[in-house]
């Protein structure tokens, strides 16, 4: 299959996947008990919270669901019934902003977050995983194989304060809480990148493990090829193909962002505002902010799949 | 080109991107409040919102924050009719909008009539339906709305039609740009306290009116996003709105054209909303913020015990200062400096609320089984049980007040509080014998003639801080030793727990109430037949008709004495709830750099009075407590 015709396939699937997360999503906010109104033990009168549900058009899910497809997707727009398109309503819960506005002012900042992330992820992985994996039972590898399975297993509040609490609190290298410039970005970076580093480890090692006992790195070495030459120049290329595979998911959950990470360092991310409009029952922003992050995750699989026909080019897009 | 030059591209621009704009200089005072949901002072419902509502509108009266009394806001001068349902306010001539055009009454009018629409769904509408012709005017709105609803009109001229049915009906007049003239249906002694509160704040006409939006299918009337925002937001209080960015902050400067502005003691507040309790409590700790306005629930304990160990040290200090005439922030500035272990930065306050218990009064329970605490006298028995102290001491480790009863005793002047149940487990042992449930067959549970066991309890709370759970433990051990009962606790997630609370579904459940005026009723309401937050399902209508008897009373304290006699059949007798405690504020904030912020209970602030303390101030305040030491 050619590439053209790959990628206007995917792109055909897209509307597919997305209309599939929108109605699971969708029909789980719906049942979930609560009032985006709601306050501090106080409670609407009825009479209030039916002209509330009346005015976004809530009280029939399908009727509700159906106006927001056809705002979100552009429809509406397109043909002319409504003023903008890819329009995701109003907040239910922050009713002095728009779900677009505040997907417009998280997601830079997690993207840009999760970039960062994942080059500090790839760095610490890669060299830790080569290095484990040439010579395997080394003291390196120890460390290495240790680190990781500390990134993996330590929950990212823990890794976060642990951060703050001696890079801001006691060394005072970095400010507290504050988003001002590309400094307080290291430490959120930091922490979100080690689980995806840790990972990434584990990946390299095994392959390259496997790749120095193969035939043709055998054959390099029996040719005079030192064990250093043999894994940058033979090895690790191969090695390096299940990384590239599990890149696409991992950069679209950096980037869509970490609600522990965020919530530590106070980041102004995207992350935050799922998980706490699912508490606060906000089905608007609950939902964009899943067609936002399935979008990139279908878009950033796609990258992911044409960057593995560059590198290897015996596979053929499935 | 290299993989590693695409990696350190990619860091590079992220790094520029994030890096980009200039770092703001630091606002005069920084402090941490969750994230505000609105700056539309009619919708407001969260502590967070009016807290901010403080610093940027002002209403006819204001909270003066040393004294918590009410006094002259937007209002210079008011009066009553002598039937005290009148009310005349003169608001003052230089009164400015931050745009420099002048505050009318008609703007007052303008903003209440937004509090009063069905549509916007205020949470203190109640407020406004005290004046005549209100609760008319919301019920015409809102069968207006259901048949344009039906049958689509043009929205426009409903709109306009709204407005003159408000004119109409609604006795809020203004005679001249600068009195307004409110009739109420009744009486309301509590009146002047209401004005204070930040939802009766105006909003500017002439601006609001740009950014309303009809919704063609519904009628209804929403306000554009963009009208609260800084370029667009037009204020009536000391400050107006400079930068507002979603979960990031916001940034007030003073305004110069509020009528009071040579008084301010500070230029600029910045609003830091920082969602991690340890960051918020880390910021404070390295002085990146002035104020934590409020510190996580589960951190307080730790904290009020080291404010207690300085408190005991420097306390012989403190008597010799207060007899020198020291009080309040500057007698905590002027006391010796905390050593290792101990803070000064952490403060308590009572506020004005209750932390309760309360029981499911309904006859049957959810599952169609009677309910044993349909009986006031199993409510006593339970009551009676309960060793507030050692709460508080022990499970809580805040020292919070005790109380007996809902409304905070001594909080509202000339306001008698009942007695109300204190601990007495022989009597609690009697009360529960006397609604036939007592020990028949010696197994320690009590039973009812028949030789049924008591129902098992259930004690339902929130999960959400680990609080709750304690105390309902504690509560668990107090009724199975006395009572001998069998008692299981459900934590729900906050969610479901409110859910539950209002489908009724419990038989006891944690709760708690902020007072939102400076009135008994503020409370009592709650347990009126058919209140929409009366989540206990109690009913009695010899305690109905009390409250409809102090409302008809016009004797300000004979009113008090019969709410007085309401909240004595409730707490005395009837134990719907079951208080535990005052419930407490607790800030982060250094006396001895931050000076001016409100210690009243009712929790509100006037921004404009704090200030961060100059060294000389602190010098001069150290010397005074170094002197006194000796």
């Amino acid at each position: 299959m050619s590439v053209g015709s790959m990628i206007l396939r995917r792109s055909l699937q897209l509307p597919l996947v997305l209309g599939a997360v929108f109605l699971v999503t969708f029909s789980l906010m719906w049942l979930v008990p609560g009032n985006p109104m709601e306050s501090e033990g106080r409670r609407p009168p009825p009479e209030i919270a039916a002209l509330f549900e009346r005015s976004y058009a809530m009280e029939d899910p399908v009727e509700f669901g159906a106006q927001y497809l056809d705002r979100a997707s552009g429809f509406a727009w397109l043909t002319g019934r409504h003023d903008r398109p890819f329009d995701l309503g109003p907040s239910l819960r922050h009713a002095d902003w728009t779900v677009n506005e505040i997907i417009a002012a998280g997601l830079p900042v997690s993207m840009a977050l999760g970039a960062l992330a994942m080059v500090f992820a790839l760095a610490i992985g890669l060299s830790a995983g080569i290095l484990a994996g040439v010579r395997p039972g080394s003291l390196g590898d120890s460390i290495g194989q240790g680190v990781s399975v500390i990134g993996i297993s330590l929950p990212g509040f823990v890794v976060g304060s642990a951060l703050s609490a001696v890079f801001c609190a006691w060394l005072q290298w970095f400010p507290v809480a504050t988003w001002d410039g590309w400094r307080s970005a290291i430490l959120p970076a930091l922490a979100l990148s080690l689980p995806f580093a840790a990972v990434i480890a584990r990946l390299v090692r095994y392959g390259m493990l496997e790749e120095m006992r193969s035939d043709h790195v055998r054959t390099a070495m029996a040719k005079g090829r030192s064990r250093a030459g043999a894994a940058v120049h033979h090895a690790m290329k191969n090695a390096l193909l299940p990384v590239l595979s599990y890149l696409g998911p991992a950069t679209a959950a950096a980037m869509t962002g970490s609600f522990v990470v965020e919530k530590v360092f106070a980041v102004p991310g995207i992350g935050r505002h799922f998980v706490e409009g699912v508490l606060g029952k906000d089905v608007t922003l609950v939902m964009g902010i899943v067609l936002c992050y399935s979008s990139l995750l279908v878009l950033l699989n796609l990258a992911v799949d044409l960057l593995y026909r560059v590198v290897d080019p015996r596979i053929e897009a499935a | 080109m290299r993989p590693w030059m695409v990696l350190a591209a990619i860091a590079a621009l992220s790094a520029l991107w994030l890096g980009r704009g200039e770092p703001e200089p630091r606002a005069d005072i920084r402090f941490v409040s969750a994230e505000v949901f609105t700056l539309d002072p009619q919708r407001m419902s969260w502590q967070q919102d009016l807290r901010v509502a403080r610093a940027l509108y002002e209403p006819l009266l204001v909270r003066d924050a040393v004294t918590g009394l009410p006094k002259a806001g937007l209002a210079q001068s008011w009066s009553c009719s002598d039937d005290g349902r009148t009310w005349t306010f003169a608001l003052r001539t230089q009164a400015r909008w931050s745009d420099g055009s002048p505050v009318a009454a008609s703007d007052v009018r303008y903003a209440w009539m937004r509090a009063l629409l069905p549509d916007l769904a205020t949470d203190f509408a109640g407020i406004q339906l005290r004046i005549e012709g209100a609760e008319e005017f919301l019920r015409w709105r809102a069968e207006a709305l259901a048949a344009h609803a039906a049958s689509p009109g043009d929205p426009e001229a409903l709109w306009s039609r709204t407005r003159e049915t408000f004119d109409r009906l609604v006795a809020v007049r203004s005679p001249d740009a600068h009195t307004l003239v409110v009739t109420l249906v009744q009486p309301v002694p509590y009146w002047l306290d209401l004005m204070t509160f930040p939802t009766t704040s105006p909003v500017q006409e002439r601006q609001a009116e740009r950014f309303r939006r009809l919704d063609p299918a519904s009628g209804t009337v929403r306000w554009d996003t963009a009208w609260t925002k800084p370029d667009a937001l037009v204020t009536n209080g000391p400050y107006r709105l400079e930068s507002w960015r979603y979960k990031r902050g916001m940034r007030l400067v003073a305004s110069p054209m509020w009528w009071n502005h040579a008084a301010m003691r500070n230029q600029s507040l910045e609003l830091v909303p920082i969602a991690d309790a340890g960051t918020a409590v880390l910021a404070f700790d390295t002085g990146s913020v002035d104020w934590l306005c409020d510190v996580a629930v589960d951190w307080r304990s730790d904290m009020a015990a080291q404010r207690r160990a300085w408190d005991a040290r420097v306390e012989p200090v403190a008597r010799r200062l207060t007899a020198d005439g020291l009080e309040g922030d500057e007698l905590i500035a002027a006391l010796p400096a905390p050593g290792p272990g101990e803070r000064r930065d952490l403060v308590v306050i009572p506020a004005f609320g209750t932390e309760f218990w309360q029981f499911n009064c309904r006859p049957t329970l959810p599952d169609g089984s009677a309910n044993p605490f349909a009986i006031a006298s199993v409510r006593r028995a339970f009551a009676r049980c309960v060793d507030r102290v050692a709460i508080v001491d022990r499970v809580t480790r805040l020292g919070e007040p005790t109380t007996t009863t809902l409304v905070p005793r001594g909080a509202i002047p000339g306001y008698e509080s009942p007695a109300g149940l204190e601990m007495d487990r022989e009597r609690a042992r009697i009360e529960l014998a006397e609604a036939g449930w007592s020990d028949r067959n010696g197994d320690g549970v009590p039973e009812d003639e028949r030789g049924a066991p008591f129902p098992s309890v259930t004690l339902l709370y929130s999960v959400s801080v680990d609080r709750y759970k304690l105390i309902a433990l504690a509560l668990r051990d107090m009724w199975r030793t006395t009572l001998g009962v069998d008692v299981q606790l459900v934590g729900k997630d906050t969610k479901f727990f409110k859910d539950d609370l209002k489908q009724g579904k419990f038989m006891i459940a944690r709760g708690n109430w902020y007072g939102d005026y400076a009135d008994p009723l503020t409370f009592l309401e709650l347990l009126e037949t058919g209140n929409g937050n009366n989540d206990r399902g109690y009913s009695n209508p010899a305690y109905d008709s009390l409250l409809h008897e102090a409302a008809a009373t016009r004797d300000a304290a004979q009113r008090l004495a019969i709410l007085s006699r309401a909240e004595a059949l409730l707490m005395d007798h009837d134990v719907p709830v079951l208080p535990l405690c005052q419930l407490s504020a607790v800030y982060m904030v250094d006396p001895a750099s931050l000076a001016g912020v409100s210690h009243q209970p009712m929790l509100e602030d006037e921004f404009w009075r704090m200030h961060r303390r100059t060294d000389p101030e602190r010098e001069a305040l150290s010397t005074l407590g170094s002197e006194a030491s000796r």
